[in-house]
């Protein structure tokens, strides 16, 4: 279901109080050799932190040396200093479950830079976003298949990607881009599979990039304005954030914030203002990869139906057929619609990060633009 | 009058609602606007002459029968139709036999429909729409001009495919199109016969490890004989490699990500073998180079250092022979860039200095001799604003001719801008924009439409008039009295399928041009024949063809309306060598021994000599000017000499 994927870094966080508990021998066991040959954490100035990040060094080659995660690698279980987050609407990732975390330097913090744009982050902040899938194939096991990080360094974010090995133990430095099979039974019990793509540097780039510089997508505060279930409580995410100095006070305490895309109570172009701001909008906006298309997706911007594509004749006729980006009450005549559900690599929407159907948001773009009238001239 | 005219027919139609419900009782009108009460009729238009298919469940029916010939407009497109949605089908034929002529579902504004044919005085024209979106009211016009002159019309035909229809090319050497279609584990050919008509060939491959989802180019890069193919995927490029006969291909994958968009072959260093080039959209150009066994070797920088590459076409603009790159750019460095061949293997960016250094965002671009005066002069097509960029070729320089061409009018925008003569006029036109440009010889060009978008073109029917592939359906062109010749060039020093070569037609019109390419438009692979029309010509006086290894071919005199096949160095007595050095040999034919001469002499210089295939069969030197040639088998070669002041070559006889 769409609501337990949005909400499973959640539970996974509160199932890892109790793993961790139950396999502390093994976890001591694991460590003892783990410990044979990653550097020694730093000393943090005045904090508990155990992470490891000499800016002068990383990326590291493996993912275990930052230390960001304490215990078994794989449980994720994050380190003092590193903290979970969500944000309310995730990119569809070929069904891929996501825990993202963020790290920065002691003594550093973002700072408010608007509603619709990523938090200003200082050197050393670092973003770590791990893709998992559940009851894979056939053991029924979770596997972990990469960790993507963002880092600032000298002013400017840098990629780094970590592909996690077969035993889960640890994930190596990659930026090459690679294919990984998975097989998995979704929450709703049907079997499905996948040839995972892992991207390569310049994949991250294509749409991480603002003015053809490197930029993170996820924590702006209308992405972050929301209630997590923490270990020491639920808390708003942007409060948390001050609390933990990770962000300078003088955040506004009210957000213009995206809806939950699978929210069924919430307004359903609102839903779809949602989807296409975390879905489209990294390439559809100024400056973004796609910019010369007349669409524009972001959050801010969509409350103009015209820049939703509603009635707005595409520039690149797919097929005859396809009179309009949003054809008001016709989906066989919308080009987006064409497009989102589309696998062919040349014609489906996103371009990157899906080669699978998002059926159930497929299933909420149908229900939008039928209720769209009247028909577009 | 007018106003009664108009009348009449309004309450006929209201009248008798039910006069035209089928072909038989069609509605006889002419000129005017008239208005159908509803889309209710009991006889459902068929064959369906519009896009969209299926799904009508009724129809209307009109007829229309010519006083002159003329050339009829049908629309829907009107004010009064604000918010309505039609379709309509033209035939000949009577009912007995329905042959579509016209038809259209969406060319007019919003989801109206029109559509413009050329009629012949006495003709009766069958006019009827269907219920395919919409059964309700709308109104209609029908207007007359004067018919266009060579007119380009097309018949759809559904061609038994199977998966993504990228590409028309001679897959099997006997210098007819074929179909080629791929998915991931097949390659499937529809070879075209020589009596007319299509043979499948299904040939299942290894699971490819991209997809030619972005392009698709051909060429026989192990010079073999057979087309190899390149894929360019979204996160890699792909080789199948021919084997011997044609009847399996090898994939070669590179690991390598690429995101690739337009992809060619080319000779890049000149070497006699086909590179691999494939425009990357988020990075730098890359290129797989030839090493000359068959093998290709990852390649990437020198070709345009930033991203944003979608149409990159090798053409030799400023006509010193070699090959030069111009590649369309879009997205995040929008900045066209045009790399000239310096001739000893760099290439330098000279974009800025001749004016095509804007950020305009397109994806392709189409090179031709619009003008016939010997140059390449080019459409710069745009994908999102309009902004179309004609630009004269004057020796080298360029002029923005834009203004008054008739691209200053078009509305509409495309990823795909090709050049072909559709028309057999002489006279290059340009496929793109929604539309097809006629060109008018003079860098002007005449709006029409066509019911075929673009798609992989080429001669689906061998009759000299070019088709167009649009998915599975070819739409084949009905074409015209006017004259053609088709130029199928064989490499033999240069690469087998002479790509890279410029051939020139000269007849009474004058003297036209074409560069063999693979790669042109965004996305789709073209016929590699060189395609002339010569409109009421009935004779060439001249072809020449300049290869890239400098070897001139002239051939006078050819036969017209047919398929001209050039073998490289082998117009044996007509062949020329390049450069001022003249290189001469007899007897003709030889017997023993070949007396070689040149303007400079030749002394005891070392010659090597090729045999039809490219292949060396000899390498000696000379004694006093004379090869003995004994030991050589009957048939025709290629000698070349190596001297200071170049290669020279020229083909001989051996008895």
């Amino acid at each position: 279901m769409p609501t337990l994927q949005s909400i499973a870094p959640v539970l996974v966080r509160m199932k890892k109080v109790i793993l961790v508990l139950s396999l502390i021998v093994a976890v001591f066991v694991a460590c003892v050799k783990d410990d044979a040959d990653p550097p020694a954490p730093t000393d943090p100035p005045g904090g508990g932190s155990p992470v490891v990040f000499d800016p002068a060094q990383v990326p590291y080659p493996q993912l275990s040396t930052y230390h960001f995660f304490e215990g078994a690698l794989s449980d994720l279980a994050p380190s003092e200093g590193v903290l979970p987050y969500m944000v309310i609407t995730p990119l569809f990732s070929d069904y891929a479950h996501k825990s993202r975390f963020v790290w920065m330097m002691p003594g550093s913090a973002a700072s408010y830079d608007g509603d619709h744009r990523a938090l200003a982050f200082e050197d050393g902040a670092v973003l770590i976003k791990n893709f998992y899938y559940d009851n894979v194939q056939p053991a029924g096991t979770r596997r972990i298949i990469e960790t993507r990080m963002l880092y600032k360094k000298d002013g400017a974010w840098h990629f780094a990607n970590y592909v996690w090995n077969d035993q889960q133990t640890d994930a190596y430095l990659d930026l090459d881009g690679s294919y990984t099979p998975v097989t998995w039974m979704d929450e709703n019990n049907v079997l499905r599979a996948v040839n995972y793509r892992i991207p390569s540097g310049a994949e991250c780039f294509t749409c991480h990039k603002i003015d053809n510089l490197a930029s993170p997508i996820g924590p702006k505060p209308q992405n972050m304005k929301m209630d997590f279930a923490y270990a020491d409580g639920t808390m708003d995410q942007l409060a948390k954030w001050e609390q933990t100095g990770y962000l300078a006070p003088g955040t506004p305490s009210t957000v213009n914030s995206t809806v939950r895309w699978d929210d069924a109570n919430e307004d359903l172009t609102m839903r779809v203002r949602a989807y296409v701001d975390m879905n489209c909008a990294h390439c559809h906006a100024e400056g973004h990869h796609c910019d010369y298309r007349p669409m524009r997706f972001a959050w801010s911007e969509t409350t103009d139906p015209v820049n939703l594509g509603v009635c707005v004749e595409p520039d690149e006729v797919l097929l005859p057929i396809l009179t309009h980006i949003v054809a008001r009450g016709n989906t066989e005549k919308s080009t987006l619609f064409y497009r989102i559900a589309a696998t062919e690599e040349s014609v489906r929407m996103p371009l990157l990060g899906r080669t699978l159907v998002h059926e159930e948001g497929v299933q909420l773009f149908e229900e939008w633009i039928n209720s769209l009238t009247p028909p577009c001239n | 009058m007018k106003h009664a005219t108009l009348l009449l027919f309004t309450c006929l139609g209201a009248l008798s609602a039910a006069a035209q419900n089928t072909c038989a009782t069609a509605l006889p009108i002419t000129v005017g606007t008239f208005a159908v009460t509803g889309v209710n009729g009991t006889q459902v238009p068929l064959p369906i002459c519009a896009p969209n298919g299926t799904g009508a469940t009724a129809g209307e029916w009109y007829s229309y029968t010519a006083g002159a010939d003329l050339n009829v407009t049908v629309t829907t497109s009107l004010p009064a139709n604000t918010g309505l949605d039609t379709r309509f089908h033209v035939y000949t034929g009577g009912c007995a036999a329905l042959a579509c002529v016209a038809g259209d579902d969406d060319s007019g504004s919003g989801n109206l429909s029109t559509a413009s044919f050329n009629v012949t005085a006495g003709t009766t024209y069958l006019i009827a729409f269907d219920n395919r979106w919409s059964s309700a009211a709308f109104t209609f016009q029908v207007s007359e001009t004067v018919p266009v002159q060579d007119p380009v019309t097309f018949l759809p035909q559904a061609l038994p495919t199977s998966g993504t229809t990228m590409c028309v090319v001679d897959m099997n050497g006997d210098h007819l199109d074929d179909v080629v279609s791929t998915s991931t584990s097949l390659i499937h050919i529809l070879q075209q016969q020589a009596l007319g008509g299509f043979v499948p060939q299904s040939i299942t491959t290894t699971p490819a490890d991209n997809t030619a989802s972005w392009s698709l180019a051909a060429g026989d890069f192990d010079n073999n004989g057979f087309n190899d193919l390149l894929y360019g995927g979204g996160g890699g490029v792909t080789f199948m490699k021919a084997n011997a006969d044609g009847t399996a291909f090898t994939e070669v994958s590179y690991p390598q990500y690429v995101f690739s968009q337009r992809s060619n072959f080319v000779d890049i260093n000149n070497d006699g073998n086909l590179d691999g080039f494939v425009c990357h959209d988020v990075d730098a150009n890359v290129y797989y180079l030839n090493d000359g066994t068959g093998n290709l070797v990852y390649n990437q920088g020198g070709f345009g250092p930033t991203c944003g590459n979608y149409g990159s076409i090798w053409v030799d603009f400023d006509g010193d022979g070699d090959q030069d790159l111009f590649v369309a750019k879009c997205g995040c460095d929008p900045v066209d860039i045009l790399y000239q061949n310096n001739g000893n293997g760099t290439f330098t960016n000279i974009a800025p200095a001749l004016g095509f250094a804007d950020s305009h965002q397109s994806w392709s671009s189409a090179w031709g001799d619009y003008d016939n005066d010997g140059d390449m002069d080019v459409l710069v097509g745009s994908s999102s604003s309009n902004v179309h960029k004609l630009m004269r070729n004057d020796a080298g320089t360029f002029v923005n001719v834009t203004i008054g061409s008739g691209f200053d009018l078009l509305g509409g925008q495309s990823i795909e801008w090709t050049t072909h003569d559709f028309n057999n006029d002489g006279w290059l036109d340009i496929l793109g924009g929604g539309a097809l440009m006629l060109g008018n010889g003079d860098l002007t060009f005449q709006q029409v439409t066509i019911t075929p978008t673009n798609g992989p073109i080429g001669d689906l029917n061998n009759d000299g008039f070019l088709d167009i592939m649009n998915s599975a359906t070819a739409y084949m062109n009905d074409g015209n009295d006017n004259h053609y010749l088709k130029v199928f060039t064989v490499g033999a020093v240069s690469n087998m399928n002479g790509i890279g070569a410029e051939v020139e037609v000269t007849s009474a019109l004058g003297t036209q041009i074409r560069q063999v390419r693979s790669g042109d438009g965004f996305r789709y692979m073209s016929s590699l024949t060189a395609h002339f029309g010569i409109r009421t010509d009935t004779q060439v006086d001249q072809v020449i063809v300049r290869w890239p290894s400098g070897i001139v071919d002239i051939i006078d005199n050819p036969a017209i309306d047919g398929i001209l096949v050039v073998e490289e160095g082998l117009s044996t007595g007509v062949a020329e060598a390049s450069g001022t050095n003249e290189l001469t040999l007899h007897p003709v034919p030889a017997t023993d021994l070949l007396y070689v001469t040149t303007t400079t002499g030749v002394g005891n210089a070392p010659v090597r000599v090729l045999d039809a295939t490219g292949k060396q069969v000899l390498l000696r030197s000379l004694v006093n000017g004379q090869l003995d040639v004994s030991d050589l088998k009957s048939g025709v070669y290629l000698l070349e000499l190596t001297s200071q002041g170049g290669s020279l070559r020229r083909a001989f006889t051996k008895e």
